[in-house]
C-alpha cells in the first residue's frame, strides 16, 4: 500500500513537472500581439512578445499545490508567485496571483490565457 | 544599321520601364509604403520620410541630424522608424501618442518636409494614381486621417525579430551566439544596468529618462520637459529600442556618440564626459567599473541585435 502511495505522488510530480516543462503561447491580443513562455526543464525561462524574447528568468514549480515561484530580469528582481491553474487535459493554463510586489507584470499575468504549443 | 536598330531597342525598353507605375497597392501598409518613399509629401519634392529614414540603416539616419528640404539640419537624431509596433509614445520627447499622429509631423514640420497636410492632400487628390488607390482602399480619396493611417501601416510592419539574439532564445539554439554574446547578456542585465531602462521585446522599457546629456549650457535639449514642463522632466528622452543598434549610429537624442563603444564609455563613467550634468538618472550616479573584457561582451551582445536582413 505504502509503495502504491509512493509511486502515485512519484508519478503526480513527474507528470505535473512535464505538464508544465515546454512552450505555450497565448491568442493574439487586441492589437494583434502575441505572447509566449517557454519553461524549461533546467528551471530557466523565457518569455516573448511576437517572437521576440522580452524577459528571461528562473523559476520553480510544485507540481503539489500548481504553484510557480520566479523571478525574471525585470521588475528590478522582484520575485512573484502565482498558482497555474490548468485545464483542457492540461493543454492550456492561466495564472492566479498569490503575491506579486510589481504592478505592471501582475496585470499582464492575470490576463495571460496560454495553450500548449505542440 | 544594327547597331542602331539596338540602341532603339534599349532605349525603348529604358523608356517603357521609366513610364511603368510601381504595382497598385491592395492594402494600407502597401500604399504607406509608397507614401513613405515618395518626395511628393515635402515642400520642394525633393525629400521622403525615406531620404531621414533610410532602409539600410534600419530606417534611421547616418547623420547625426538630418537636413530638411531647405537644408538646414533637424535639432535631433532621426530615430530608427522600425520595431515601433509596440511604442506607446513617439519623438524623443513623446509629444505624439499614436504612430498615426507621429506619420504626420515630419511632413509639416518647417526644418523637415515643410508641407501644409491641406497641400499634402490636395497633391495627393490631383495626382490621378494615388487619388485611385486611397478610394481603392479606403473607399474615399485622400484626407489627413487616411494619409496618417497609410503612413503609420506601414511603419507597424517594421518589424524585425530575427537576429543571433533571438535565434538563440526563441529558437533554442546556443550556437546561435558566440560565448561573448552571452557574456554580455549577462553583463546587460546585471552589472551594466542596461535592462533597468532597456527591457522589454525591443529593448525599451518605453520610459522617459535623463542619462546626463543636459547641462543647460552646451546640452540644453530639455527633451520631455518642453511637453510636460514639469521640472521632473527635464533632460529626459525616451529610451531607444536597441533592436540593430549596431547600424543604427550615431546616438542619442542629438548624435554625439559615433560608436558603440562611445556609448559603453559614456555609461561606464558618464561623470567623465559630461560632468556638469543636471538631473541626471540615479541610476547612472556611480561609475558602473566595467572591466575591458565586459565593455567588450556587452558591445557583441548589442551586436547581437541586427536583424539577418541586415547582414552583408
Amino acid at each position: 500500500m505504502k509503495l502504491l502511495s509512493f509511486a502515485a505522488v512519484t508519478l503526480l510530480i513527474f507528470t505535473s513537472e512535464n505538464t508544465l516543462v515546454g512552450k505555450w503561447s497565448g491568442k493574439p491580443s487586441e492589437k494583434g500581439n502575441v505572447t509566449s513562455v517557454n519553461f524549461k526543464a533546467d528551471n530557466t525561462l523565457e518569455g516573448f512578445v511576437n517572437k521576440k524574447p522580452f524577459v528571461s528568468g528562473t523559476y520553480n514549480f510544485n507540481p503539489v499545490d500548481s504553484t510557480i515561484f520566479f523571478i525574471d530580469n525585470g521588475c528590478n528582481g522582484v520575485s512573484a508567485v502565482y498558482k497555474i491553474l490548468f485545464y483542457s487535459n492540461s493543454d492550456s493554463m492561466r495564472f492566479q496571483v498569490i503575491s506579486d510586489a510589481c504592478e505592471e507584470r501582475k496585470q499582464g499575468m492575470q490576463r495571460l490565457v496560454m495553450g500548449k504549443v505542440k | 544599321m544594327k547597331y542602331c536598330i539596338l540602341l532603339a531597342v534599349i532605349t525603348g525598353v529604358a523608356g517603357l520601364e521609366a513610364a511603368t507605375p510601381a504595382p497598385s497597392p491592395d492594402k494600407k501598409e502597401e500604399l504607406g509604403k509608397l507614401l513613405f518613399f515618395d518626395p511628393i509629401l515635402s515642400k520642394n519634392y525633393k525629400i521622403s520620410c525615406a531620404t531621414c529614414h533610410k532602409p539600410r540603416f534600419a530606417f534611421a539616419d547616418s547623420a547625426a541630424l538630418s537636413k530638411g528640404v531647405k537644408g538646414k539640419k533637424g535639432t535631433r537624431n532621426t530615430p530608427t522608424a522600425m520595431n515601433i509596433a509596440l511604442s506607446k509614445t513617439f519623438f524623443w520627447d513623446g509629444r505624439s501618442s499614436t504612430l498615426e499622429q507621429q506619420a504626420l509631423e515630419p511632413i509639416q514640420n518647417p526644418d523637415e518636409m515643410n508641407l501644409s497636410i491641406e497641400e499634402a492632400v490636395q497633391r495627393l487628390s490631383k495626382h490621378e494614381r494615388y487619388n485611385q488607390y486611397f478610394k481603392k482602399i479606403f473607399g474615399s480619396g485622400p484626407t489627413k486621417e487616411n494619409l496618417a493611417i497609410a503612413i503609420a501601416s506601414f511603419e507597424r510592419i517594421l518589424e524585425t525579430s530575427d537576429s543571433p539574439f533571438d535565434k538563440w532564445k526563441f529558437s533554442d539554439d546556443p550556437k546561435a551566439v558566440s560565448d561573448a554574446v552571452k557574456r554580455g547578456f549577462a553583463v546587460f542585465n546585471t552589472k551594466g544596468k542596461c535592462v533597468k531602462c532597456h527591457f522589454g521585446a525591443d529593448f525599451t522599457a518605453q520610459e522617459f529618462r535623463n542619462v546626463g546629456l543636459f547641462n543647460g549650457r552646451t546640452l540644453n535639449d530639455s527633451g520631455r520637459a518642453r511637453i510636460t514642463n514639469d521640472p521632473k522632466d527635464v533632460g529626459r528622452f525616451k529610451t531607444s529600442s536597441l533592436r540593430n543598434i549596431a547600424i543604427t549610429a550615431p546616438y542619442m537624442h542629438n548624435g554625439m556618440f559615433h560608436s558603440l563603444d562611445e556609448v559603453i564609455e559614456f555609461y561606464n563613467d558618464t561623470k567623465k564626459i559630461v560632468p556638469d550634468a543636471i538631473n541626471k538618472d540615479s541610476l547612472l550616479v556611480e561609475p558602473l567599473g566595467l572591466t575591458k573584457q565586459e565593455k567588450k561582451d556587452l558591445k557583441a551582445f548589442l551586436n547581437s541585435l541586427t536583424d539577418k536582413r541586415f547582414k552583408k
